[in-house]
C-alpha cells in the first residue's frame, strides 16, 4: 500500500478534481466533449508511456516536441502522396525509431549527456522542419480524418488504441525481464552491468522506444484534423515530463510505473476544461499547471524524508 | 586550480581558444561574404559598424542569462526558468508601471527584487529542500510564464515607454549601445566571483562532488541558494533590457531564451554535470552563436531564401553536438591507444547522469 502512495495521491487528486467538478459544474460530465478531450491527449500519454520509460532508465529526452512535428509533417505528407493507412503505421513509427535511434547512438553510444543531446536535438530537427517546409501546412486529403470512419468511431478507435498500447508496456515494464531491466539500469547502472544486463544496449533500446511511440502518437495526431500544423509539437516536451513526474516517477531514475503515469496525464489534461467550468479564467492554466509540478516533487521528497524504509 | 602553464601547444588547444578560431573565422567569412555595397556605393550587410552594434544589442539579454546559468550549471545545476522569470519581470515592470503609477526607477528597482523573489523560490526549493534542479525549474518555468499569462489575460502589452528609458535598449553611450555597458559589467561581476573568489571555487567543487564540499566544511546550501537567486536577478535585469530594447512588454518575451542561453553555456565549455567551466568561455559561446545568426542574415543566399534563423538553429545544434563529441572521443576506447596521454583522473567517466 505505502509502496504506492505516490500514485494513490496522484489517482486521489485526480478523484477529487472530478468530484469539484461533479458538484460545482456537472455540466462537465457530457459523453461527446469528454470523448474529444480523451482524444485530444491520447497522443499525449503515448510519448509520456515511452518518457516514463526514458526517465526511469534515468535519462531524459527533450526533443520529443521537435520528433512529433517531424514525423506529423512526413505522416502528412506521405497521406498525400495517397500511401494507404496501413502503410503510414508502420512509416511513423519507424521514423520515430530512427530518430530515437540517432538520439540513443549518441547517448549509449558516445556516452554524452542527454539532456545536452537532445537539446542539441531538439533545435537541429526543429529548424531544419522549419528550413525545408517554411512553416506551411499539410493538407491532408480528402477522407483521411478519422481513418475514413466516422468521427466517434475513430476517436474511440483512437482512445483504446493507445490505452492498449500503453497497458502492453505497463505489462511489459512489470512482468518482463527487459522491463525489469529498465528499473535495474535507472537505480544503478554499475550495479545493472555487474548483474549480466548491459546499461547502454538497454539506453539505446528504451531511446528507440520513446522515438517509436513519438511517432506513433504523431499518426494518431494526423488523422484527428484535416491539416498538419508544422509546430504541433512545440511544447510537447516539458507537458510529458512535467505528467510523468506528476505521475510520481522519479527524475532520479529507478523508480515509478505507467498506472501513475495514466493518473498524471489526466490530471494534467483535466485542469484547462475544468477551470472553463469553474468559470476560472484559462489564463491561469500553466500558472496551475506549474505549482501542480512543484507539489509533485514536494511530495515525493517528503514521501523520502518520511517513508518507513 | 590548475598550475600556470608554459605549455603552448596545449594552450592553443584549450576548448576556449578553439572556439576563438571558430568565432574568428565565422566573423571573417561573413565579413567578406555578407558585406556588399548598395546601388548608391554605401557599404552595407555585415561588414558595417551598425550592424556589429545591432549584434551586440541581439545577444545582451540571452547573453545575460548565460551569464546568470553559468555558476547554476558549475555546481551541476540547471535553471529551465530563466526565460519565465524573464517574462514575469518584464510583465511585473509594466504592471509597477503604468497599472501602479510607480516612477520608472522605482519600478525598475522592484522588478530586480521580484527577480531576485523569484530565483528565491528556486533557491529554497532546490537548497533547503534539496529537490531535484531539473524538475523545480521545471515547475517554475511554467509558473512564471503561466503568471504573466494571467496577468496579462494573455492580451495586453504594456508600451508607450518614456524615451528615458528606451535610450536604454536603443541608444549608444559613450559609442557603445547602452546596455552593453551594464552587459559588461555584469560580466564583470561575475567573471570575479567565479574565477576570482571562493564563492567561485565552492561552485565548482559542489558540481565536482556534493559530498565532498559538505565534507570540506563548505556551506553548500547557502552556495547553491546564491546560484539560483542571483540567476533570478540578473534574469529581471535582462528583463528591464529586453523591455527598454522593443519598447514593449508582453507575456511571451524571453519565450524560448533559457534553450539559447544553456545551449551558449555548453558550448562554451562549462560541462553540464558541473565542476569545470568559466565565464569567458560563455561569453565566447554567445557570441559564437550571435555572430552566427547575424552573419548568416546578411549572406545573400540565405537572404533569398528568408532561412537565417532556421539555419543558424540548425548549425548552433550541429556545432554543440560537435563540441560535445569533441570532448568525450579522447575517452572511447578505439581512441584510447592512440592518444597516449594518462588516463585524465579530474574527469568523472563518461557514465550518464
Amino acid at each position: 500500500m505505502s509502496r504506492y502512495a505516490r500514485e494513490i495521491s496522484v489517482a486521489g487528486a485526480f478523484a477529487l478534481l472530478l468530484a469539484v467538478l461533479a458538484v460545482f459544474a456537472p455540466g462537465f460530465y457530457q459523453p461527446q466533449p469528454l470523448l474529444s478531450l480523451a482524444t485530444r491527449e491520447a497522443p499525449t500519454l503515448l510519448v509520456a508511456c515511452g518518457m516514463a520509460l526514458v526517465i526511469i532508465s534515468r535519462q531524459i529526452d527533450i526533443s520529443v516536441g521537435s520528433q512529433f512535428s517531424v514525423c506529423g509533417v512526413c505522416v502528412g505528407l506521405l497521406a498525400g502522396m495517397q500511401w494507404p493507412v496501413i502503410a503510414l503505421l508502420p512509416a511513423a513509427v519507424g521514423l520515430g525509431a530512427l530518430l530515437g535511434a540517432v538520439n540513443g547512438l549518441l547517448i549509449a553510444g558516445l556516452g554524452l549527456p542527454s539532456i545536452v543531446v537532445t537539446l542539441a536535438m531538439m533545435v537541429t530537427l526543429r529548424q531544419g522542419l522549419n528550413l525545408v517546409r517554411q512553416g506551411k501546412f499539410v493538407d491532408l486529403p480528402e477522407g483521411f480524418q478519422w481513418f475514413g470512419l466516422p468521427q466517434a468511431t475513430g476517436q474511440w478507435l483512437l482512445v483504446l488504441g493507445a490505452l492498449a498500447v500503453v497497458l502492453g508496456f505497463a505489462v511489459a515494464l512489470r512482468y518482463l525481464a527487459a522491463g525489469r531491466f529498465v528499473y535495474a539500469i535507472g537505480s544503478d547502472a554499475e550495479a545493472a552491468r555487474l548483474a549480466g544486463i548491459r546499461p547502454r544496449l538497454g539506453t539505446f533500446w528504451v531511446l528507440i522506444g520513446l522515438g517509436a511511440l513519438t511517432g506513433l502518437a504523431a499518426l494518431m495526431n494526423v488523422v484527428q484534423s484535416p491539416q498538419v500544423q508544422p509546430l504541433a509539437g512545440s511544447g510537447l516536451e516539458l507537458k510529458v515530463i512535467a505528467a510523468v513526474v506528476v505521475g510520481g516517477v522519479a527524475i532520479s531514475g529507478g523508480r515509478g510505473n505507467l498506472g501513475g503515469v495514466l493518473a498524471g496525464v489526466l490530471l494534467l489534461a483535466t485542469i484547462s476544461p475544468a477551470l472553463t467550468h469553474l468559470r476560472v479564467e484559462a489564463y491561469w492554466e500553466k500558472a496551475i499547471q506549474g505549482a501542480i509540478v512543484l507539489l509533485a516533487v514536494l511530495a515525493e521528497s517528503a514521501r523520502r524524508r518520511w517513508a518507513p524504509r | 586550480m590548475k598550475p600556470p602553464s608554459r605549455d603552448w601547444p596545449a594552450l592553443l588547444l584549450r576548448h576556449e581558444m578553439l572556439l576563438v578560431y571558430v568565432l574568428l573565422a565565422e566573423w571573417l567569412f561573413f565579413y567578406f561574404a555578407g558585406t556588399t555595397t548598395n546601388r548608391r556605393g554605401v557599404l552595407i550587410g555585415f561588414g558595417t559598424l551598425d550592424r556589429q552594434f545591432d549584434i551586440l544589442r541581439h545577444s545582451c539579454e540571452i547573453g545575460l542569462l548565460a551569464l546568470a546559468l553559468t555558476p547554476v550549471i558549475l555546481t551541476g545545476g540547471i535553471d529551465l526558468s530563466v526565460g519565465s522569470i524573464l517574462g514575469f519581470c518584464a510583465i511585473f515592470l509594466g504592471l509597477l508601471w503604468r497599472d501602479c503609477g510607480l516612477p520608472l526607477p522605482l519600478a525598475a528597482a522592484c522588478t530586480l527584487a521580484m527577480g531576485v523573489v523569484a530565483g528565491g523560490l528556486n533557491a529554497v526549493l532546490i537548497a533547503a529542500l534539496r529537490l531535484p534542479p531539473l524538475i523545480v525549474t521545471l515547475g517554475t518555468y511554467s509558473l512564471f510564464r503561466g503568471l504573466a499569462e494571467a496577468i496579462t489575460r494573455g492580451a495586453i502589452t504594456y508600451t508607450d515607454f518614456p524615451a528615458g528609458f528606451l535610450f536604454l535598449g536603443q541608444e549608444r553611450w559613450l559609442g557603445l549601445p547602452a546596455q552593453a555597458w551594464l552587459f559588461a559589467l555584469v560580466a564583470l561581476v561575475v567573471w570575479l566571483l567565479v574565477h576570482r573568489t571562493t564563492f567561485g571555487r565552492s561552485f565548482r567543487v559542489i558540481g565536482f562532488s556534493p559530498e565532498g564540499a559538505r565534507y570540506a566544511g563548505l556551506p553548500v546550501e547557502r552556495r547553491l541558494a546564491l546560484g539560483y537567486l542571483l540567476a533570478g536577478g540578473i534574469a529581471a535585469l535582462a528583463a528591464i533590457i529586453y523591455t527598454a530594447r522593443l519598447g514593449q512588454a508582453k507575456a511571451d518575451a524571453g519565450l524560448g531564451y533559457e534553450l539559447f542561453a544553456i545551449t551558449a553555456v555548453v558550448l562554451g565549455g562549462t560541462s553540464i554535470f558541473g565542476g569545470t567551466g568559466t565565464v569567458h568561455g560563455t561569453l565566447l559561446g554567445v557570441a559564437t552563436i550571435a555572430v552566427l545568426k547575424n552573419g548568416l542574415a546578411c549572406l545573400p543566399l540565405v537572404m533569398r531564401l528568408n532561412a537565417a534563423e532556421e539555419l543558424a538553429g540548425l548549425l548552433t545544434g550541429a556545432l554543440l553536438l560537435l563540441a560535445l563529441a569533441a570532448g568525450v572521443l579522447p575517452r572511447i576506447r578505439p581512441f584510447r591507444r592512440a592518444s597516449r596521454r594518462p588516463v585524465d583522473s579530474t574527469h568523472p567517466p563518461a557514465v550518464p547522469p
